[in-house]
């Protein structure tokens, strides 16, 4: 899997393969088969349980969570885990399970607030260069290289710098340093595609070029960017979370489970527990979304199995 | 190979001045005013008028980018705020550390990754196979400040065998200078084995696939020979495209890696000069590290095609 990327969790986009010439219908029959096929993957359930569990804790934050994720309680700060505080408390006293439960919030919302708009932004991007071809393609694409000239962390330190630390930053930050990659599916999809026999028939039969483009070329290009999609969403909340362990993402007091493990990192000695809950939290939501992104790539494209 | 070289640098110019023109829009995208931003309020404003003339940010945007490309190609990268030094200096003062980073974190991970990476395509499905895809995962899932942290755990807070933060030169103290950057290296260097190893293991399996490799074992070669001989050669392109794909990685890690471990570098100086809201050493450092990442995705290119014959004549 040459798109996977370590630490920064910024990915390096590397070119993801063309679509699989899925035979184009009966679609719901296909779709299902598919979802079969993912679900089956032997580490999945393992991943999509994860997910669940993640997507609960953010919605039902409020609840869940045991204690008020800001309140501080100098009495206990630095509290061992125990009943009261099953993650132990922080040096404030901030009880570290509910921090990491309203954290889940930031997290997602990150991963996915980022990757939608460079899902939309790259794809209408690629759609373009590729449907215009010429100086449009060769503009938009020039334009991409020049967002990936820059190290993906280093770029998205200096739009976060530029745009305001906090969530909407970040998230747009992101969003940038992802649509490249979507983009260049997009291109690559749309020129196999346009080069089809059913493309040319709909244009013989006088369909105009946006319907083309919407209802032949787009559901077709689909199942690369799902994949792409996927993955990249475990990157955008690694990457999220090392803005924020930086101090140029979500600003304190608010949860994020980075700028926890940054402000934890003073105490590793005395209190580990204050690290360590919210990175657990990070990794395993990452290796699930990992897994949930493996079994859809696999599903949707056996070639790529490694 | 000249032809090459020659064809691929003339397609980095658009590139190079898009980017350019991006890290100028950097100070333009600020929302208010940049000088304001960069200021205290507290500071007079006869100070924040000087600045604002000093940048020429009172000038039409055009003329201002004509200027600043003008300095540009003249090696004048502006002035930090902060120190008023040349933003050249600033960065020449900090790109020791993060080269020597660089290396070592490098040299580890090829020196982890290889060993692991073939073993696990030639021994398929065996525990050692199941060890390394792990190890794999747990690398590319890890971001770096945890490895970070947990290395400083065990061996910094707990055992207490190597240094957890400051850089000592290795150029002039070697054992001391080694000990600092121990951990740091170990760190970025992990991250990245976790990817090499994955592509090794895949494109080792791939080329073990091939017919030639039956042919070899046909006649009678060890099955060392074979990896080593057959196998390993042409698994290593898919690997030196990945190196290459990582490098953006690699600055990026090293960011985190200088700020977790106060290493004097390049990537600490960003995260300084952004915390500071020094935008022309923002701009400055930023533009610089685009350029040697392009230029080394150039080498990296046509290292590839020195690899590999069939793509040099292509």
């Amino acid at each position: 899997m040459a798109s996977s990327t370590p630490g920064s969790g910024i990915a390096e986009p590397a070119a993801a393969p063309l679509a699989s010439p899925v035979p184009a219908r009966p679609a719901r029959a296909r779709r299902w088969r598919t979802l079969r096929h993912a679900a089956g993957a032997r580490l999945a359930p393992f991943g999509a349980a994860v997910l669940v569990i993640a997507g609960l804790a953010a919605l039902l934050a409020p609840a869940v969570a045991p204690h008020d994720p800001l309140k501080q309680d100098l009495n206990h700060a630095l509290a061992q885990p125990e009943r009261a505080h099953l993650l132990g408390t922080d040096n404030v006293g901030r009880d570290v399970l509910s921090r990491v439960i309203w954290g889940t919030r930031v997290s997602l919302v990150a991963g996915l607030g980022s990757v939608c708009i460079a899902v939309l932004a790259g794809g209408l991007l690629g759609l373009l260069a590729g449907y215009a071809g010429g100086r449009v393609d060769g503009l938009v694409m020039r334009l991409m290289d020049a967002v990936l000239s820059f190290p993906p962390l280093v770029l998205a330190l200096a739009l976060g710098a530029v745009l305001g630390a906090g969530l909407t930053g970040v998230v747009i930050a992101l969003g940038v340093v992802y649509t490249p990659t979507f983009a260049r599916l997009m291109r690559g999809q749309v020129l196999s595609i346009t080069a089809r026999e059913y493309v040319d028939a709909a244009r013989a039969l006088g369909v105009p070029g946006w319907r083309i483009a919407w209802s032949h070329v787009l559901p077709n290009a689909t199942a690369p960017i799902v994949v792409q999609a996927s993955l990249s969403v475990a990157f955008a909340i690694l990457a999220e979370a090392s803005l924020s362990f930086l101090g140029l993402g979500v600003q304190p007091p608010s949860p994020s489970w980075g700028s926890m493990i940054n402000a934890g990192r003073g105490y590793l000695q005395q209190a580990p527990w204050i690290v360590f809950g919210p990175g657990a939290a990070l990794f395993v939501t990452v290796v699930g979304l990992n897994f949930v992104g493996d079994a859809i790539r696999d599903a949707l494209d056996p070639r790529l199995r490694v | 190979m000249g032809r090459l070289v020659l064809r691929r640098l003339a397609a980095t110019i658009p590139v190079l001045l898009l980017v350019t023109a991006g890290v100028f829009a950097l100070i333009h995208l600020t929302p208010g005013d940049p000088i304001d931003a960069m200021m205290a309020e507290s500071v007079d404003d006869s100070v924040k008028r000087e600045l604002r003339r000093d940048l020429g940010l009172d000038r039409p945007l055009y003329l201002q980018y004509a200027t600043w490309m003008g300095r540009l190609l003249q090696g004048d990268l502006g002035r930090s705020i902060r120190n008023r030094e040349p933003v050249i200096e600033n960065v020449g003062r900090r790109i020791r550390p993060s080269l020597q980073l660089a290396g070592l974190a490098m040299a580890i991970s090829l020196l982890v990754a290889t060993p692991i990476g073939i073993l696990s395509a030639a021994r398929r499905n065996s525990t050692i196979d199941r060890c390394g895809t792990t190890f794999a995962l747990f690398g590319i899932c890890m971001p770096n400040f945890l490895i970070a942290l947990l290395l400083i755990f065990v061996f910094g807070v707990t055992l207490r065998w190597l240094p957890i933060s400051g850089y000592v030169d290795p150029l002039e103290e070697p054992w001391a200078g080694l000990r600092s950057l121990t951990l740091p290296a170990i760190t970025l260097g992990l991250a990245l084995a976790a990817v090499i190893t994955r592509t090794l293991r895949s494109s080792m399996l791939e080329a073990l696939s091939e017919d030639y490799i039956r042919t070899a074992r046909a006649k009678g070669l060890s099955d060392g020979a074979v990896v080593r001989r057959h196998a390993l050669k042409n698994a290593l392109i898919p690997v030196v495209t990945v190196l290459g794909l990582q490098l953006g990685t690699l600055i990026g890690g090293a960011v985190i890696t200088e700020y977790v471990f106060a290493l004097p570098g390049v990537g600490r100086l960003v995260v300084d000069a952004v915390f500071a809201r020094d935008y022309p050493l923002v701009q400055g450092v930023v533009l610089l590290i685009a350029v040697g990442f392009i230029l080394s995705n150039l080498a990296v290119d046509l290292l590839y095609g020195l690899i590999d014959p069939r793509i040099r004549h292509r």
